[in-house]
């Protein structure tokens, strides 16, 4: 499109706007275009609305206090216990995934790294009941034995205290599937990334005599941090929304908040509790705390998927 | 050298023996020795210690085994490539590790789907609906026929809002190209974060709390829709980029109208991508579980109005038989989840399928 004379394709097709089918067309498209926006202002509108009445009557103790104890309600505990749960993933997804597609960029060859794409994106496939029923069954178990030795040889350090005895319905095991989740969600962000990399610069780096490390700490990753951390920004913006994944293997605890044993028997999440709450309610008043509690909740997935799209888009157009 | 320079064809190398020299990647038989014996020195020691000592399993492969090889990778690269690559010793050791969990977990999962569904699986199962079922009945009885058409009944409720939708506001942001296409594509993505939950507590409280809509097939499939939209909306858009601009000034060239242009030539060149976006869609939504028990409920009998009775579906059954004290129950579960994953498994092959061809073509 260099040449001087060539008419650009945004002038052509401005200049058929003059149509009258066309203008309805327009408008057609236009309008669908704006459901999201819609769809977005709408859940904010109408569950904000149910919050209200709740913050009226609960007060501030509804975010502050951790308690759901007719008439008292609060839910500061799910809201630290999502964030608790999104920490344990990240800790466990953000070093996985980044290994993993470190992997398949640079060390795997090109037939092992389609291999691996497909299977990472089969995993982000496997819908979270299906992860929900295979946590609960196969690994909650398993999981159970590793914490006990953890307890056992590392018990002397504060998370790893457990008094009960009772290592089931733990924030570790819940963390643990939230990984799961995220580690597919994140890889795939990741090893675009890294496969962006600018091959010149990554020969420049070899032909200087970096290694695979230093290439690796000085060009790949400064190179595409932004790309990075929106990565693992999305995959933390779906660990604190999910649900179901979750849900099987947690023990909903309100009090007292278990802030850091996190092999201790006890916690939640916000997502978890309106699914566990709702077949429950006893009345509208209680439907409305859990409307209140999915505002609180989708203000957070909200900014954290916001900026996490901010950051990714500025270092060029990626899709999870 | 010679202070003249001749070409003589003769003394050049023929092209075809002249291959490329990489020093740096040549194996010499002292390297393999080295790398063999950092791989199998560690794993007889861990395996020794398995067998022969009480220390639990875990502890052996995280506590022993993983950093024992990582020190002989390290000590191997020292003595093979010098100092320097200790670091990419460690590296390389941790991401064939990380590599080697993840797919671990990957096949545990499908592995257990697999055996343990099959144990579920019967024509009664796939066919019969919960209808007279309770947790205890033997398997033989009843199955997750309703469910399955819920779950087709839902997704293609949602699959006929969002679809449309989806491609509309791709059709925007590719072709249309107004003044907001920065914002559109901001409030796609942003949507595209909508916890699945709150998909449903916002059906719940606009139309059912609300009573406009009762809780049935059609609520869920409005939750979904909202779900599914982004997926579509941002696979349309990948794939109407693809086509190439020739096909629009074309057909402008031609005389089209705007409109004919996007419907008679830009959309059918992007057919197969457009499908693959609304199969990756329902992919997206198909497992969703916290919508439809905020919108759908259960129900044990088949239901075929979407608008009037509570509907069951693939994500709910198996949401109610999970932690059933009833081992007959656990199994229709894991019935009911090889039966989902079936379902992902055929979307997902068809996107591979489907996106192996190229748009325009």
């Amino acid at each position: 499109m260099a040449d001087v004379g060539a008419p650009e394709l945004r002038d052509l097709q401005s200049a058929a706007t003059s149509h009258r089918g066309d203008r309805v067309f327009n408008r057609t498209i236009t309008a669908a275009a704006f459901v999201a926006l819609l769809v977005l202002a709408g859940i904010t509108i109408f569950l904000g609305a149910q919050a209200i009445p709740v913050l009226q009557t609960q007060g501030m103790d509804f975010l502050t206090t951790s308690i759901w104890d007719p008439p008292n309600y609060g839910i500061w505990g799910m809201l630290y216990g999502s964030l608790l749960l999104a920490v344990i993933a990240l800790v466990i997804a953000v070093p996985a995934s980044l290994l993993l597609s470190v992997f398949m960029v640079f060390l795997a060859p090109s037939g092992v790294a389609k291999v691996l794409t497909n299977l990472v994106d089969l995993m982000a496939a496997i819908p979270s009941v299906i992860l929900g029923l295979w946590a609960f069954y196969v690994l909650a178990p398993v999981s159970e034995q590793w914490q006990q030795l953890l307890n056992q040889y590392l018990g002397w350090i504060p998370i790893f205290q457990n008094e009960s005895g009772n290592f089931s319905g733990t924030p570790f095991t819940a963390g643990f599937v939230l990984a799961i989740m995220m580690i597919p969600i994140v890889t795939s962000v990741t090893r675009e990334v890294l496969g962006r990399t600018p091959p010149e610069l990554i020969n420049a780096s070899e032909a200087l005599g970096c290694s695979l490390w230093t290439m690796l700490r000085y060009v790949a990753l400064p190179y595409g941090r932004g790309g990075l951390v929106g990565g693992v920004m999305l995959g933390l913006g779906r660990a604190l929304g999910e649900t179901i994944a979750v849900f099987f293997v947690i023990k909903i605890a309100f009090d007292p908040v278990n802030y850091y044993n996190i092999i201790e028997s006890g916690g939640g999440s916000v997502a978890t509790l309106i699914v566990s709450k709702f077949g429950e309610a006893s009345g509208p008043y209680e439907t409305q705390l859990l409307l209140a509690a999915g505002f609180f909740l989708f203000m957070g997935t909200l900014a954290v998927n916001v900026i996490a799209n901010l950051i990714v888009n500025r270092t060029g157009r990626l899709q999870s | 050298m010679s202070s003249t320079i001749t070409f003589d064809a003769e003394s050049l190398p023929r092209l075809e023996e002249q291959k490329p020299q990489t020093p740096w990647g040549r194996r010499t038989s002292r390297f393999r020795t080295v790398v063999i014996l950092a791989v199998l020195i560690p794993a007889m020691v861990a395996t020794m210690l398995f067998w022969f000592s009480a220390i639990a399993g875990p502890i052996i492969v995280v506590a022993i085994y993983l950093p024992l090889q990582i020190i002989a990778a390290v000590l191997a690269a020292v003595a093979v490539r010098g100092t320097k690559s200790a670091g990419d010793a460690v590296i390389i050791v941790s991401a064939i590790a990380a590599t080697i969990f993840s797919l671990i977990v990957l096949v545990s999962v499908l592995w257990s789907i697999v055996t343990k569904g099959m144990q579920a699986l019967s024509a009664a199962f796939i066919f019969q609906n919960n209808e007279y079922i309770s947790p205890s009945t033997p398997l033989g009885y009843g199955g997750v026929g309703h469910a399955i058409l819920g779950t087709v009944l839902i997704v293609s409720i949602s699959a006929l809002i969002a679809v449309p939708l989806g491609v509309m506001t791709a059709i925007y942001i590719t072709e249309v190209r107004g003044r907001a296409v920065p914002y559109v594509r901001f409030f796609v993505q942003a949507m595209s974060g909508v916890p699945s939950v709150v998909a449903g507590l916002f059906i719940l409280t606009v139309l059912i709390l609300t009573g406009v809509l009762d809780n049935s097939a059609f609520a869920a499939g409005l939750a979904y829709s909202i779900l599914m939209l982004p997926t579509v909306a941002r696979t349309a858009e990948e794939v109407l980029k693809l086509v190439p601009d020739d096909l629009r000034t074309g057909a402008l060239a031609l005389g089209s109208t705007r409109a004919r242009v996007v419907l008679r030539v830009v959309v059918p060149a992007a057919k197969t991508g457009i499908i693959t976006a609304a199969i990756l869609g329902v992919a997206r939504v198909v497992g969703e579980t916290a919508p439809l028990l905020l919108t759908a409920l259960k129900n044990d009998k088949t239901v075929l109005n979407p608008f009037s009775e509570p509907i069951s579906a693939l994500p709910t059954y198996i949401f109610t038989n999970v932690a059933q004290p009833y081992p007959d129950a656990v199994i229709r579960a894991w019935g009911a989840a090889l039966t989902l994953m079936v379902i992902v498994a055929v979307l997902f092959t068809l996107t591979r399928m489907l996106s192996t061809k190229r748009p325009g073509k």
